[in-house]
Parts: structure tokens; sequence; C-alpha cells
């Protein structure tokens, strides 16, 4: 028996070499498959929210129906994924909020700006609608501590929930609660799941809620009312985070595309087709809202392509 | 009695810690706002500017790190190329579905037997099933690379470790912390030499498997039966042929053990792994939790299951199958070579037909269970969310209201000097000096960091957490240990719970309790239940069966064979178990970053997606790895004195 295992290891070290040299050279089904274009192979960075994967998708459909390869990989915002254009792994961000976080990495030439998107963002401290119906001054950021008790919960240390957006969103609320002199503590959700379960679960239930959020986004269409929830603050007068005084609101942000240099030095259709790439809140809205509902991101892009061949054509140049 | 003495100063202690702690509640907590640097933390983020913008540019890049990251990269993607990926404008990889299933059943069944392989392949086209052969075959191939450059560094090292005492002394340390180091922890630090991708996360796998294998190996060596090894050297053997010829192969067995913890330790890691680009099973897993997909999260995690089952059970089969110490006969011998010789012939007939048929290359679409399975646990969990959300959310108050607050208000809104000086005091009371001076050092550390405040925060959740833990797992480690049928139900449980990713049942358990703190140790609990029900269930089978007999003739109840014999009995397993669990616990608190549990692991996450915090969370990722040596060093001490 001492001996077995190395001779049966043996066997199967041949075994495993044969399947090798099988598959180096013997004939395959391989051979019979379509040769593609020259459009040639590109990765896509996939961010956390809905309204960034019906972008994506979409322009990941229209690519390939272009003859281009198209990987999606999963990563976080910002630096992380600057980092991986950088490293070649990923070649565009459909959709960046950040204004200008990226300027040390276009600096180095490792991401280029590729415009604007077309789609419009605005971040915002929305309460469950129920409550805006029931006590319409609290949309006045100014009675808000007059309110401030409803909203206490066994995790905010005695003042009220105020829940702050994801980690890699633009997210001023500590600033805005200090300098609005706002009894509320800032709780860190992590995730826009958690965002929207608190939204939904506060509207369902009619408790308080205050939560950061944003458009364009399916959840106003899931949540009537909410999108008039919205909290005023002064009207905004900063366009770069780390500079804002926190006084004042969130501003109306173009949201923008990011590229990596090896994409746009390629020459590929690829390349055209997210220098082209513009479509409206409405458009993102529509095809987030069908993979909502349960449509494979695939299947809800290349519906609204098919609904929308004009724009289509207008991005391949 | 110093037994009596220890518990009333640790009483004693506790009353003044509180007594403190009103009387200064709010000062001098070392808060910190979330968006605030340090002069420190802003030190540690310009250097990484510096590391991010020398990349193109500085020799340790050129020479060092993109040659690391280049090799291993390719390394991981020819496996890719061979099961996983089709290369240039093929459709299918080089070896198809049906190809793999059958080399898979051909080695398992020729390094152990015929029923292990039979259950590895059906495990493998599970996942099939499941609609995850791909990312199945990326797991491998990232498993596999990362196992076996493991192995090239580890059996190495553990054989030196195992032969020279010094070696083991100057490596021990540094195992020990790379068990305690939560794994979200390394991630950044690496991305910022290696970037994002396979690379970094295959040398983050390395980083957590490499130590598991030079322990185990090492250990294999020493504690191999020395009799043999005295009579090679007596009959003038050289301290390299007693190695290759008497110590290796007796400690064979327990090589190939290393190499299934080895394995094991690097699957574990699959998910995390996906964090920073990774191929394979991690990637549905965090898409799903990205978009509240419980059921696909679900789906990928059976998936994981599976795979770890499947590696397990075939690496420790073929362990097994090295202890037999019965001669085969001649005809054993030729007939179990007639059999391979076939089985190998079939296995080289099965990967030509995986590439000229279609079906047997591509994983057929009609075969197909995913949206079934995915659909049922979606259905299951919206139900228990909606029905039972009355229900968490009053236990999550409770203990919330009642244990977490209390504590909190203890750990992390007293004056930092008073916590320090109690948990200072607490290890010189448990530990004795050594032990405090350590923790006085770490903590020190911690408060000079900066995030004092947030460090308290995350060991409050870590603190609750493994109280719940050790509630639950005593309470189901009794049972087990009284029970083996109990054992057999719960076994399969217990392991799979040890490797479903924690990733998995976060979503639901963010349905069940909000983003709040308790999510975090709800999950916590979760994972750490089953290493607490196995260590505290052998510690109670291990209470020798007279000391049983003995009073049960007495006439003692169940009850007090429990409390008065079973348990002391079995109080240092209890204790290994209090420490395990904490360790496993602080792992995934610091997840809970991800749904809203701040603290640490929060900033460590917002240092990944904020350029300007990134400094800020390094130094957090840091502090969590003092934060789990102190716990670590406290917990073993108390299971040293008993």
């Amino acid at each position: 028996m001492k001996f077995s295992l190395g001779r049966r290891s043996a066997a199967a070290s041949l075994v495993v070499a044969g399947a090798l040299v099988l598959a180096g050279c013997s004939s395959s089904v391989n051979d019979s498959a379509d040769s593609a274009s020259d459009c040639g192979t590109w990765a896509i960075a996939m961010h956390a929210w809905n309204g960034y994967t019906a972008s994506a998708q979409v322009v990941a459909e229209v690519a390939k129906a272009n003859g281009c390869t198209i990987t999606q990989t999963t990563l976080e915002e910002a630096g992380v994924t600057y980092d991986a254009m950088e490293a070649g792994s990923i070649d565009l961000i459909i959709e960046d909020w950040g204004g200008g976080r990226w300027q040390e990495w276009v600096d180095r030439g490792a991401v280029l700006e590729a415009g604007d998107n077309g789609n419009v963002g605005l971040i915002g401290m929305y309460v469950a609608p129920w409550m805006a119906a029931e006590y319409p001054d609290i949309l006045d950021s100014a009675n808000l501590n007059k309110y401030a008790d409803m909203f206490k919960t066994a995790d905010s240390g005695g003042k009220g929930a105020w829940y702050e957006g994801p980690p890699g969103y633009t997210t001023i609320g500590e600033k805005m609660i200090a300098a609005n002199k706002l009894n509320f503590k800032a709780i860190a959700t992590g995730s826009e799941a958690a965002l929207v379960d608190v939204l939904t679960k506060a509207e369902a239930n009619k408790t308080p809620a205050l939560a950061y959020f944003y458009t364009p986004g399916t959840l106003f269409i899931k949540i009537p009312g909410l999108e008039q929830s919205r909290i005023k603050f002064p009207a905004n007068d900063w366009s770069d985070a780390a500079e804002a005084s926190g006084l004042t609101d969130y501003p109306e942000t173009q949201l923008q595309k990011l590229m990596s240099k090896k994409l746009m030095d390629s020459g590929s259709i690829f390349a055209t087709i997210v220098m082209n790439f513009k479509w409206t809140n409405a458009d993102q809205n529509s095809v987030a809202a069908d993979i909502e509902g349960g449509m494979e991101p695939a299947a809800a892009a290349q519906k609204w392509i098919d609904a929308n061949p004009d724009t289509v054509a207008g991005w391949l140049g | 009695m110093p037994h009596l003495k220890k518990s009333q100063l640790l009483i004693g202690g506790a009353l003044v810690w509180i007594f403190l702690s009103r009387l200064f509640q709010d000062d001098h907590t070392l808060e910190l706002s979330t968006s605030e640097n340090t002069g420190f933390t802003t030190a540690v983020g310009d250097a990484a500017a510096s590391i991010r913008g020398n990349r193109t540019k500085s020799a340790a890049f050129i020479y060092l790190f993109n040659p690391i990251r280049a090799t291993i990269n390719g390394f991981v993607e020819a496996i890719r190329t061979l099961i996983s990926v089709p290369r240039g404008n093929a459709i299918i990889p080089l070896i198809g579905w049906f190809g793999v299933a059958a080399i898979v059943a051909f080695t398992v069944y020729a390094t152990s037997r015929l029923r292990t392989a039979l259950l590895a392949t059906s495990l493998l086209l599970a996942c099939g099933a499941l609609g995850m052969w791909q990312f199945t075959m990326d797991t491998f191939a990232m498993t596999f690379a990362s196992v076996l450059l493991s192995l090239l560094i580890g059996i190495p090292m553990g054989i030196w470790a195992g032969l020279s005492d010094r070696v083991l002394k100057i490596l021990t340390p540094f195992l020990d912390l790379a068990q305690i180091l939560p794994t979200l922890v390394y991630l950044a630090p690496l991305a910022l030499f290696f970037l994002i991708g396979t690379a970094s996360a295959t040398i983050a796998t390395m980083v957590y498997s490499i130590p598991i294998s030079i322990r185990i190996t090492s250990h294999a060596i020493r504690n191999l039966n020395q009799s043999p090894i005295e009579a090679a050297v007596s009959m003038g053997s050289t301290g390299k042929q007693t190695l290759s010829k008497v110590q290796l192969p007796m400690a064979k067995q327990m090589i190939v053990l290393g190499i299934n913890q080895t394995v094991m330790a690097a699957l574990s890691f699959v998910v995390i792994a996906a964090l920073i680009g990774a191929p394979g099973l991690g990637k549905p897993v965090v898409d799903a939790l990205i978009i509240r997909n419980v059921g696909q999260g679900f789906v990928a995690g059976f998936a994981v299951v599976f795979v770890a089952i499947l590696l397990d059970r075939s690496t420790s089969a073929a362990a097994k199958a090295q202890e037999g110490f019965i001669p085969p006969t001649p005809a054993q011998i030729r007939n179990s070579r007639i059999k391979l010789g076939l089985a190998g012939i079939a296995t080289i007939i099965s990967i030509f037909a995986s590439r000229t048929v279609l079906s047997l290359a591509v994983w057929p679409s009609s075969i197909n269970i995913s949206s079934q399975v995915e659909n049922v646990t979606n259905s299951a969990t919206k139900w228990i969310t909606t029905n039972l959300y009355i229900f968490t959310v009053g236990f999550k108050d409770f203990i919330s209201n009642w244990v977490l607050n209390p504590l909190e208000t203890l750990l992390a809104f007293s004056p930092w000097y008073v916590t320090l000086t109690a948990i200072v005091f607490l290890a010189l009371v448990i530990g004795g000096n050594r032990v405090a001076i350590l923790v006085t050092v770490l903590l020190s550390l911690i408060v000079l960091s900066g995030l004092w405040h947030e460090a308290m925060i995350t060991l409050t959740q870590t603190i609750v957490a493994t109280l719940l833990t050790m509630t639950i797992g005593i309470a189901l480690g009794i049972l087990v240990g009284r029970n083996e049928s109990a054992e057999r139900i719960l076994r399969p449980f217990l392991d799979a719970g040890q490797t479903l990713p924690a990733f998995v049942y976060l979503i639901p358990m963010l349905g069940l309790f909000g983003p709040t703190r308790f999510t975090a140790i709800a999950t916590g609990i979760v994972y750490s239940i089953p290493v607490v029900v196995k260590i505290v269930g052998e510690g109670i089978r291990a209470v020798p069966a007279s000391m049983i007999e003995a009073a049960t003739a007495a006439g003692s109840t169940v009850r007090q064979i429990i409390t008065k014999v079973q348990l002391p009995a079995a109080k240092k397993s209890i204790l290994l178990a209090t420490n395990q669990g904490m360790i496993f616990v602080l792992a995934v608190v610091v997840i809970g970053g991800f749904v809203g549990s701040g603290g640490l692991g929060y900033l460590v996450i917002l240092g990944g997606s904020k350029p300007e915090l990134q400094g800020k969370g390094l130094v957090a990722g840091f502090v969590i790895l003092l934060l789990g040596v102190t716990i670590d060093r406290i917990a073993q001490a108390s299971a040293r004195r008993v």
C-alpha cells in the first residue's frame, strides 16, 4: 500500500497530461466558431446602483451587437475602480457622480474623461412620503429639529436617525447636521440596499424615516410621493463635496463617463459608442424599472434598444 | 483560594469602571467625525497616494511588484483558459464541462476510492445545474493556483520550522497574527501594490492559507514517533537522508491533511476576493448583495458550499487512503491497475468528446434549476422578513437598548483613559504582567492612531455578538456532545454553515434587522456558531465516561451532570471556543460595515471608495489587527489559566 498512492497519482498525472495534449492539438468545436470582428475585448466596471446597471447594460448590448466582447466586473466605486483602470483591467465607468475625485488619475493619464452621459443626478434627504403628507412643514430643513424625536431609534444615540448614503457616494450628512445644528445622528448605511430597505419599510409600516436618496432611480416609481418628500435645504452653493460648508443642499450633477487610456487609443468602435453615449433620466429609469421587476439586465437593455433605434444609431457615429 | 480573589477583583474593578464611566461620560471619547482626518491618517493617505503615483515609475514596481503581478495573472489565466474562459475567437475553453467532470472523477478515484469520486462528480454537476458552471471553474482556477503557490512556500517552510526550533520561534508570532487578521483588512494594502484583480486576490488568499500549511507541516514533522528517526540516525543516515527517507514519508498523511486545510482556507476567501475583482463564485454573491437579490446570493452560496464539500471530502479521503497498513495481494494490485487504466481511457475519451460535441463542451442551458432555487429562497426570505419582522425588531431593540447601548456607553463614551485602564486591569487579573503590558502597548497604539472611539464601537459589537454566540453555541454544543444522533443531524448544517459565505446571509439579516449594528452582530453570530458548537461538543464528549457514571451512581440528575460535571470538565474547551468565536465574530462584524454597523469596518470600506479617506481606511485596517490581537491575547490567557 505504501507505494500505491504514488503509482495512482502518477497515473492521474499521466491522464491529466494526456488531457492537456489532447486539448492542445485535437480538433474541437471551437474551429467552427465565428471569427469576431476587430472591436476587441473591453471591461465595464459595474457599480452598486440599479440605474448604473441599466446604463452599463445598454452600452454592453450595443457594443456586443457591433462585434465587441464585453466583460462586466462588479467593483466598489471611485479609488478602487480608478486603480483598476490604471491596471488595465477596467475600461469604462458609465456613470460617475464624484465631481473631479478622479483628478489624480487623470493627471497621470490613467483615466480619461469621456463627457456627460446625459443623466442628471440629484442627491437629497427624503422622508417617508406619509410624513410629508401628515406634517407638511417637515420638508423645510428649518423645521427638522421640531420632529427630531420622532426619528429616534435604538441605534441613534438619543437623537434622530439620519440614514446616510453608502461609502462610495457623495455624502455630506455629518456636515449638514453640524452646520444646520440639527439634533440628528448620521448612521452609516453601507449600501443602497439598506437605504431602499429603510424607506420602503417606513412607508409600508407608517414609521418615521429620514434617508439619503437620489434621482435618477426606480425607487421613486415604487414609492409614490417619494420624489415630493425631499427636504429643502438652503439653495446649493458648491460643487466639490470636500469644500461644502454643509449649510446648503446637494447640487444637481451632470453624471460623467470615464474611460481607460487603452480604450481611447484603440480607435475601436467601442470607444466611439462610449464617447457618443447619451440618454435621459427617463430612459435610464425605464430600463432600471424592468430590471427591478425581475427582467434579466441584458433582456431589459435589449428591449430599450429595440424601442429606440434612432438614438442607438446616433451613438455609432 | 486565589480563584475567589480573582473573581472578587474583577467584580470590584467592573464596579469602579462603571462608576467612573458614569461620572465622566462623553468626556475625552476621542470621537472623530467620519469625514475627518487626523495628522496621522492624512500622512498615511499621502503615502498611499505617492505609492499610487509611482506605479509606473519606481524601480520597486518595475522590477518587483509588476513582474509578480504579471506572473501570477498569467498563471491563473492559463488555468482559466484550460477550463473556464474561451481563448481568442473560440466559444469554449480548451476542456469542456464533460471533460472537467471526467478529470475530477478520475483524479478523486485515483487518489481515494470510487464512492468519493461519485460524490465529488455529483457535487460538481450540481454546481452546473445551479447555472454556476463558469463561476465554479473560475473558483477552481483561483483555488488551484493559490493553493499550489501556498504549498510551494508553505511546505518547505513548514519542514524547516519542523526541524529547527529557532525558525519555529521566529515564525510563530506571524502565524498567530495571520490567523487573527480579519480578511477584509489586507485587501486595501495589497491592492495598493498589486492593483485590483486576479493577482491581488491570489496573493491575499495566500496570505491567509500559507500560515495554515506551515503550521500543519511543522506540527506533522514535530509529532512523529521518534524511534524510527533515532534508528535511522544511529545507522548513520545524514540529516538529509533521514528527512527524505524517514521523516517525510512518515509525516505524509499529516501533510496531505495540511493540503486539505490549505484548500479550505483558500476557498473561504472566494467571496472576499471578489471585492478586489477576482473571478469566481464570489462575484455573483457580491452582485446579489448589491442588487438585494437574496435568491441569487443563495444560489451562488450553495455552489460555494458544494465546491467546499467536494474539495474537503476528496482531499481528506486522499489523506485517509494513506492510512492502510495491510499490503495488498498481487492480484489486488493487478486488479486495481486494470480498473485505473480503464478509468483513464474513459477520461481521455470524455475529454476528447468535450471538445468535439457542443452539448458536452458548453453546459446545456436546459439543465438549470437556478431560477427555481432563487424563487424558493426569495419567497422564503420574503415570508420570514415580512412576518417575523415585528419579532426580530423587538429582539433587536431589546438587545440594543439593554446590552449594546450600555456596553457602548461604557467602552466608547467614557474617557479613553478610563476604558484603557479598565481593559488593562482586566488583562492583568486574567493574564498577569506580560499580557497586561502587551495590552497596554496595543491599546496605546490604538489611541495614537486616532481611531480609538471607532475601535471601541467595534469592540462593543464583537463582545455582544460573542456573548450571544456563546449562549447559543454552548447550549447546542452540550446537545451535540451528549447526544450522538443530534450530532449526526446537526453536523451537515454546521459544515455548511462554516463554508457558506457570510455575505450570503448579510442581505436577509438586513431585511430582518434593518441597517443597524445588530445586523452585523446577527451575521457574526450565524458565522461563528458552527465552530463554537464543534469545539464545545468535542470538549463535552472528551469528558471521561467514568466521571459521568460516578455522578449518575451518586444519584445526580441530568441537569446536575451537565452543570456540575460536564461543563466544568469542558471549561478549557469552552474558553478555547470563546477565543475562536471572538476572532470569527470580529472578522464578520467588520464586514457589517456594508450594512450599517459603523465602526472600523465601515472606515475600511469607506477608505476603499473615497480617495481622500484612503489613509484613514488603511489605519482602520491596522487598528482592527491591533484589536484582534488584544482580544486574542486576553482570551487565550484566560484559557491558559484554567
